[in-house]
């Protein structure tokens, strides 16, 4: 349903994006990894629209989409949230939501409500502004994401901000979602998991696809020194990686 | 009595659709054109017909009494020196404004003076919008200056609105805080084309336990300007805080100055300013929601100014 054809994007002479190719299959579950600064975040944006690649193909349901903009791929049915989401001054959740559900129907955005697990009815009304703690803005994030009801739902880092008892129930809702409307999802994490709920991982190193499969084939290259980038001194002469 | 020009103009500047309920006083063309009081609220014109006091008696809660002025006259500069005496322990809302229509090449304006006498522990709401239109290419200018006087324990909330149209705009707000008294005031300035604002805030916090908190959102759009002052003074124990954003467009400009003066060790004064375009973070986010960038642009510029 989705498929990335060759796909290059550069910044200078650097390659951020260096001849990706690969299908993603309708309803399933990936889950993308590697190192910082390896280029997943740019793949999820290239995805989206955010960002525009230097050569190759994205094609989604058949149609290329490589020179849409984000606003026809949202349409398309694709739905992204972002790793920082923006903060808004007179913009409450509810009108986030109701833009995101297309109605501001107050028993459709109740009912969405339940769907991502909010209980409190008064969260409805709270400003998306910086006064709200980072597991507040992420919550709104993956409501406002959810919302769209998307063929294709990418999730960049979603549990930036959020503490270690929210994790799993975000893992679950984000399979809720995967099972109950057949949504193919994306998730750009570095989080274990993110990754064991995957159907397939993706590995991406210094721009290029590296791995893909299950997370225990994963798990070596994940340990290989050789995508280490954030290292430390041992000895005088030699170097480790902080794991 | 009014006309399609006079119910447009209220309806921008008072969300009026006919003649308010309560108190109110309608000024058209530098002439009153209609007034009723209360048994709690007073109106009387000032003996030289320009501007009118109105008192508050004290205790008085629930009222509201609106004051709007609309000019159709081309050629025509109206000023008014408007006083208000709010009475201990009230509780009341004053809807001001002033709605311009410009038909023809004569340049028409506005200049108001509100000074607000607010008594010991009373509650003032006061909303203040203005609005020009009109296919006549006059220069339209309002000038309008509130001073506030706030009592022991009083408490006025202020919003200030300019909401298009507007050539010429001059403001001068200036207030004094006594005692454990609370001033919050929300200025919000929308200007296109050749426009140019002016903004000039003066607070006094001269009462121990006094607070102000003054936002500026200005929206600057085409090759409009728009200049924001404001200075927290404080003599006392105290809280002030400033908080002024402006939405560059185009090619607006905008010059921001908070300044806070601490004249006592115990005075707390904060500000936060920020001026640039809209974020590219907010646009992102609307697009991926279904939004075009023009209707992104304008949700978000419709969220700042609300």
């Amino acid at each position: 349903m989705l498929e990335l054809r060759d796909l290059y994007f550069s910044v200078g002479d650097r390659n951020i994006i260096d001849g990706i190719n690969f299908t993603f299959e309708k309803g399933k579950f990936y889950g993308i990894t590697g190192p910082n600064g390896s280029g997943k975040t740019t793949l999820a944006k290239l995805i989206m629209g955010i960002n525009s690649p230097n050569g190759g193909e994205i094609r989604f349901g058949g149609k290329d989409i490589s020179q849409w903009s984000i606003t026809d791929r949202a349409r398309e049915g694709i739905a992204y949230s972002f790793q920082q989401p923006a903060r808004f001054k007179g913009i409450t959740f509810r009108d986030l939501l109701a833009m995101a559900a297309g109605t501001d129907d107050q028993e459709m955005l109740l009912a969405l409500l339940r769907r991502v697990g909010i209980c409190s009815l008064s969260f409805l009304d709270k400003p998306v502004d910086a006064k709200l703690s980072g597991g507040e803005i992420k919550k709104i994030e993956l409501a406002t994401t959810i919302a769209r009801n998307p063929r294709l739902a990418i999730y960049d880092e979603p549990d930036t901000g959020i503490d270690l008892w929210t994790i799993q129930p975000m893992v679950r809702l984000l399979k809720r979602e995967q099972r109950d409307h057949d949504t193919t999802t994306i998730v750009v994490s570095h989080n274990r998991a993110f990754l064991e709920a995957a159907d397939i991982v993706l590995m991406i190193n210094e721009g290029k696809l590296a791995y893909r499969g299950d997370l225990q084939g994963a798990l070596p290259m994940l340990n290989d020194l050789s995508i280490c980038n954030y290292r430390k001194c041992v000895g005088d002469r030699d170097v480790g990686c902080y794991r | 009595m009014l006309d399609a020009i006079d119910k447009e103009l209220l309806a921008a500047v008072a969300d009026l659709e006919g003649l308010p309920k309560g108190a109110f006083n309608i000024r058209k063309n530098g002439q009153l054109l209609k007034r009723e009081v209360t048994a709690n609220i007073d109106i009387e014109s000032h003996a030289d017909g320009q501007g009118i006091t109105v008192t508050i008696k004290p205790g008085t809660v629930n009222e509201s009494v609106h004051i709007p002025v609309i000019l159709s006259q081309a050629g025509l500069y109206d000023v008014v020196y408007n006083n208000f005496i709010i009475g201990a322990a009230s509780d009341v809302t004053i809807i001001a404004g002033c709605g311009i229509h410009c038909g023809g090449l004569a340049p028409e304006g506005h200049a108001g003076i509100h000074e607000f006498r607010i008594g010991p522990k009373a509650k003032v709401k006061y909303v203040e919008k203005h609005y020009a239109r009109g296919p006549g290419r006059g220069r339209r200018s309002l000038n309008p200056t509130t001073k506030v006087f706030l009592d022991a324990g009083a408490e006025a909330e202020m919003e200030l609105t300019q909401i298009g149209g507007v050539d010429e705009a001059n403001r001068v707000n200036e207030a004094v805080l006594g005692p454990d008294s609370l001033l919050l005031i929300t200025e919000r300035v929308l200007t296109e084309g050749s426009q140019k604002a002016v903004s000039t805030n003066n607070i006094t916090l001269e009462g121990a336990g006094s607070r102000a908190n003054m936002i500026s959102r200005s929206v600057i759009k085409g090759d409009s300007q728009q200049d924001f002052y404001a200075t927290l003074d404080a003599l006392a124990p105290c809280f002030g805080h400033i908080e002024c954003d402006a939405i560059i467009m185009d090619s607006g400009r905008n010059e921001t100055v908070p300044s806070l003066k601490a004249r006592h060790p115990d005075a707390a004064l904060t500000h936060e300013a920020s001026i640039g375009k809209i974020a590219s973070d907010q646009l992102m986010k609307l697009m991926s929601l279904g939004l075009t960038y023009d209707e992104a642009v304008n949700r978000i510029i419709q969220g700042f100014l609300k």
